[in-house]
């Protein structure tokens, strides 16, 4: 009866006056992340975390890229630098990183916290990014994600408990030609069916690297029924141009 | 901040008089450039921005992100006016005027942007103005009355943004803010305490602190004012009193010897908050936070009945006929030497004044200051000795600044924040021979021994090189440095210091000696007025002949106690707090604080200001000078003045310069001053030259109202052992 | 026309007053402060006396309204004249203002616990309540 009456009073008042506010119409707007440090058990402030002898000398070398007086600007590939070591960026780390850069922790935090790349709380050996915009979504994405979640036992945005997958679904990687895709850590891997994703998820659980690129018999983004154009090879140079020049 | 009138003539089109009057004065000076604003030609200086175009213009430009103090961000938008030939509106404070722009802040276009703008800002702003702390000053709610539209098309949800815990002082309502970042500019560029940033990305950017710390900066009170929304407010403050409920009386600050102008916010005889007023010289829009928030203080542990020791040795109120016929009894009866007075950091100068006149009337001469200054050489004698003689505002004009045992963030956060501000436009470079403190700028360190400051004086310490080179150097002293026994050494050296590099500059400026390079950092608000009056500084007088009567006048910096007087002394306190010398004086006479009379006090520059009376003095308190004229009267020498315009022109016999309000009176014998020091023969010991101010939770609790405070309390807590929820 | 009073009449006033007050002196004193506190001299059948000493007449030989009245407690004579309405206890008030013809005495009230005893008004009194502040003072002052 409650709900009734709720509905009749919406309907009415919409009737009523178009501009009304009785009932929010639209879910509010939530992003996954958020954008405040708490402290957890393994991430705090003092997780420990230091960089390796040898990320030190690529962080020298990073900042050489930057001229005098702008070296902030290393900020960016250092903070890749530390979650690359680390697996992620706890808040250490981006102490760290600002400590080195000599400049004020919050600078660091904001870029930290600006991009969406720099995973901020724990994740899993492996990333796993599956694309579901609309091509591949259409190319059957979501097909992969069931066979994921089937096989992992985990849903979107969530991490095994052996620490080694976490799933994501991620926006257009720009790899439409060859949907649908998953981003595993750095690596492509295209023209999926279930099947493909069920051979890559053995492979790096047993500790096998799966080939990246597509799974299909084409060469990286080339059509799939073989070439259409540029089939000869090229002409040399002069060619087309007038005898007399 | 903008102000409803300011925006009325914005929207209505302003008189072209004094446009017309502001072109034809500057047409002469070349390198300026015609703009018209409105089609009204004006005249501005290349590189200014459109918006100070239309403000010489004298059209308003809403804004929330500007600030003319802290950069520009141009993220706000509010500003957008239409530029003829432009294709957009464009944010007039981050475009710089071309020639022959065609401006036209009232046009549809432009009108039309600031609406939309506003549409904008509003679809995530709470409409929770009526418990907002900011309504009747919010800049959000006065903007969007004058160029905000009526209604929304936003239907979606607001964002909300979880609040934040920065400190005892601020408290945040994040879902509030609009993201102008004025905060986090005004942290890292006068503040320069980089605690505050934008974290996260579009609908989800938030402004905080990443991790739950607290804000920790001297001045972290005044991202209050800047904020144009109710994001940030007062949490001593919170839920008190609506703008236009107060009464704002103008006064000045007496907490540290900076003297920032104030503005005291009262309502049914409560002070309710303390806020900056504008004052170039000094504090420029900005108050420390003692200043602020220490307000507090003056409602708690008050003097409000004079008070008198009984047979049992308690002390009991009782009435000022009780009280005040007791005390002239004894000032009578003792004799005069055996008379002293010692005054406090707090006390102004007519009463300094009026206590003078009351013991040379009785033939004593045993006044003495609790604040320490040298007496050798020519001591107090010479005012330049004693001043912050390159004055507040002189440091933007320095190339080189020399700190010697001082900390400026905390004993004068205004003073500091000025040389920050150098530190940042002027590029000057500071040096520092002290303790080694965050200054919020970078310095060059030259250690905390005496030996350094030898080696300065004699010329042979490597930095003196770079003092000689210097055109406008400034030689700024702590006046912690003359509590040390060798007090006047260092003194001597300092001026030693001093007058080489005024000579050096003097030679490095073309042979004008204009400059002033010797300046005393002063701490409390009375010394300078003291010294001017010819105070003795420093209890020696009183430890050297002990008294059988002596007054305290606000003396709470512990120099008597019980122990080092003689147990006959009868003792007087003339105050406003029961803190470290009530308890043990044998009559009380309360008086009045700085909110509640109007007195005069001379800032560290020499600089004399008057507060003014913002409240009623609490219970049968009395203001100072009053007391001590009463007294006299009843002791049969009656002061010749009853009213406050004969007691200020008595003071103006006396030292002219202490009615000269908001003048500074120069000093200049500074040769003299430094031949009478080498005179004295003074001898340096080995003691490093230290401050007792190093951490931020030494700032907070100096003196017997911040004593009282229980906001400072809170905020010594919280910068000692962190934030914890109740704070 | 009023001030004309039938000899018997005056005579019955007389005695009422004398056996109220009883004495010789006392009659023509009774007469004065009857006079004095009610402006009109009356004489009737005392009803009954309630508490506080205060004693009640009837005379239905006035009309309703006058027929019934209180003579105040002598005690309050003392007391400067200083008598007032809420010195009548409930029960005879009820009497008074004739929501009953039954005087307490003859059909007693219910006694109750919870009944409290009767006090004057004692507003303008020493005893009178003063409204105190419950509000934190502004200033808060040292205590040594």
């Amino acid at each position: 009866l409650l709900i009734c009456s709720i509905i009749q009073t919406q309907a009415l008042s919409s009737v009523a006056r178009q501009n009304s506010r009785l009932l929010h119409r639209s879910t509010a707007a939530n992003s996954g992340a958020i954008f405040n440090h708490v402290d957890t058990p393994e991430n705090n402030a003092n997780t420990p975390f230091d960089f390796t002898k040898k990320n030190y000398e690529r962080i020298e070398a990073i900042k050489a890229n930057y001229p005098e007086g702008h070296k902030v600007a290393a900020v960016m590939p250092i903070l890749d630098l530390a979650q690359r070591q680390h697996g992620w960026l706890p808040i250490s780390a981006m102490n760290k990183v600002a400590e080195l850069l000599d400049v004020p922790p919050m600078r660091v935090y904001e870029v930290a916290t600006f991009y969406t790349m720099y995973n901020r709380n724990p994740i899993g050996k492996y990333h796993l990014q599956l694309c579901t915009t609309t091509p591949c979504m259409l190319c059957g994405s979501d097909g992969i994600l069931e066979v994921i979640q089937k096989k992992l036992g985990i849903k979107v945005g969530e991490t095994t408990k052996d620490g080694l997958f976490t799933l994501m679904e991620a926006e257009c990687l720009g790899a439409c030609v060859n949907a649908p895709m998953i981003q595993i850590n750095d690596m492509y891997y295209e023209d999926l069916k279930p099947s493909d994703m069920e051979e890559i998820l053995d492979d790096l659980t047993n500790g096998r690297e799966p080939k990246p690129g597509p799974r299909s018999e084409r060469f990286a983004c080339e059509p799939l029924g073989g070439l259409t154009s540029l089939t000869e090879p090229p002409t040399g140079p002069g060619f087309g141009i007038r005898t007399d020049l | 901040k903008l102000h409803t009138v300011a925006l009325n003539r914005s929207v209505q089109g302003v008189t072209s008089k004094t446009v017309i009057a502001t072109s034809t004065r500057t047409q002469s000076t070349d390198n300026r450039i015609e703009v018209f604003v409105n089609d009204q030609s004006v005249w501005v200086e290349p590189g200014s921005t459109v918006l100070q175009a239309c403000e010489i213009a004298g059209i308003q430009i809403p804004r929330f992100c500007y600030h003319d103090r802290l950069s520009v961000a141009g993220n706000c938008r509010m500003c957008l006016v239409e530029i003829e030939k432009s294709p957009k509106p464009q944010a007039s404070c981050a475009m710089p005027v071309m020639k022959g722009m065609r401006i036209k802040p009232d046009s549809d276009v432009s009108k039309k942007a600031r609406e939309g703008v506003m549409e904008f800002l509003l679809a995530n702003h709470p409409l929770d103005c009526p418990i907002c702390d900011q309504g009747g000053e919010c800049d959000l709610q006065d903007q969007s009355m004058m160029f905000g539209s009526d209604r929304s098309r936003f239907l979606e949800s607001k964002r909300a943004v979880e609040d934040k815990n920065i400190g005892p002082l601020i408290k945040t309502i994040m879902t509030r803010c609009i993201q102008c970042t004025r905060c986090v500019r005004f942290a890292d560029e006068i503040a320069g305490v980089s605690d505050l940033g934008t974290t996260g990305r579009g609908n989800d950017m938030q402004i905080g602190t990443y991790v739950e710390k607290m804000f920790t900066s001297e001045l972290s009170g005044n991202v209050i004012d800047i904020c144009p929304v109710g994001a940030l407010t007062a949490k001593p403050s919170a839920f008190t009193a609506r703008p236009w409920e107060t009464r704002k009386t103008e006064s000045v600050d007496v907490l540290d010897a900076v003297g920032s102008n104030i503005v005291v916010s009262t309502r049914t005889g409560d002070v309710l908050r303390i806020l900056p007023r504008l004052n170039e010289e000094i504090n420029e829009e900005w108050i420390s936070d003692k200043t602020r928030f220490a307000y507090d203080g003056l409602k708690r542990q008050r003097l409000t009945q004079p008070m008198i020791r009984d047979g049992e040795g308690k002390l009991s109120t009782c009435l000022w006929v009780d009280a005040l016929p007791l005390v002239a009894e004894k000032l009578m009866s003792t004799s005069p030497e055996k008379i002293s007075a010692l005054v406090g950091g707090f006390a102004d100068a007519e009463t300094l004044v009026c206590l003078k006149d009351l013991l040379n009337r009785v033939d004593s001469e045993g006044l003495c200051t609790e604040e320490l200054f040298v007496a050798d050489g020519s001591g107090t004698d010479l005012r330049s000795n004693y001043l912050l003689n390159t004055r507040i505002s002189g440091v933007e004009e320095a190339d080189l600044i020399l700190l010697i045992g001082t900390n400026p963030r905390y004993e004068a956060p205004m003073f500091n924040a000025r040389i920050r501000k150098a530190w940042i436009h002027n590029e000057v470079s500071v040096a520092v021979v002290g303790s080694k403190v965050d200054l919020t700028y970078s310095y060059e360190h030259l250690g905390d021994s005496i030996q350094t400051l030898k080696q300065l004086s004699d010329g042979t310490h490597p930095f003196s090189a770079k003092l000689k080179a210097a055109k406008n150097p400034i030689v700024v002293v702590g006046s912690e440095v003359f509590s040390r026994q060798d007090g006047g050494g260092v003194h001597a050296a300092v001026s030693t210091i001093a007058q080489k590099a005024r000579i050096s500059s003097a030679a490095n400026r073309g042979g004008t000696d204009d400059w002033k390079v010797l300046n005393v950092l002063q701490k409390v608000a009375s010394q300078v007025a003291a010294l001017d009056l010819g105070y003795k500084a420093g209890a020696d007088h009183i430890r050297s002949n002990p008294p059988s009567l002596l007054f305290l006048l606000g003396a709470d910096g512990g120099v008597v106690d019980r122990q080092n007087l003689p147990k006959d002394c009868f003792v007087v306190y003339i105050g406003t707090h029961g803190d470290v010398s009530a308890p043990f004086a044998d009559v009380i006479l309360p008086s009045a604080a700085y909110t509640e009379k109007s007195a005069t006090y001379v800032n560290t520059e020499g600089r004399a200001q008057q507060s003014q009376a913002a409240v009623s003095p609490p219970g049968s308190a009395r203001e100072d000078w009053k007391i001590i004229r009463a007294l006299s009267e009843v002791a049969g020498v009656t002061l010749p003045y009853d009213d406050l315009d004969s007691m200020r022109s008595r003071m103006g016999e006396i030292a002219p310069n202490l009615t000269r309000y908001n003048s500074v009176e120069g000093a200049n014998y500074f040769k003299q001053a430094h031949e009478l020091a080498k005179l004295a023969k003074p001898k340096l010991l080995d003691a490093p030259l230290s401050s007792s101010q190093l951490v931020l939770a030494d700032f907070y609790m100096t003196d017997s109202i911040t004593r009282a405070s229980k906001t400072m309390a809170k905020c010594v807590k919280a910068a000692s052992e962190g934030l914890s929820p109740d704070l | 026309r009023q001030f004309v009073v039938p000899f018997s009449e005056m005579m019955k006033h007389f005695r009422h007053n004398y056996e109220t007050d009883g004495g010789y002196f006392q009659r023509f004193r009774g007469v004065f402060i009857q006079m004095s506190r009610m402006n009109e001299i009356k004489y009737g059948t005392h009803v009954g006396t309630d508490e506080l000493g205060n004693k009640y007449y009837e005379n239905n030989r006035y009309f309703v309204g006058r027929n019934r009245w209180v003579d105040f407690n002598k005690d309050t004579w003392k007391n400067k004249w200083d008598f007032n309405a809420s010195q009548i206890t409930p029960e005879w008030h009820r009497w008074l203002h004739y929501m009953t013809d039954d005087t307490p005495t003859v059909k007693p009230p219910t006694q109750r616990k919870f009944l409290l005893t009767h006090t004057r008004n004692l507003t303008g009194t020493k005893d009178c309540y003063v409204p105190y502040s419950t509000t934190k003072p502004k200033i808060e002052a040292w205590k040594p």
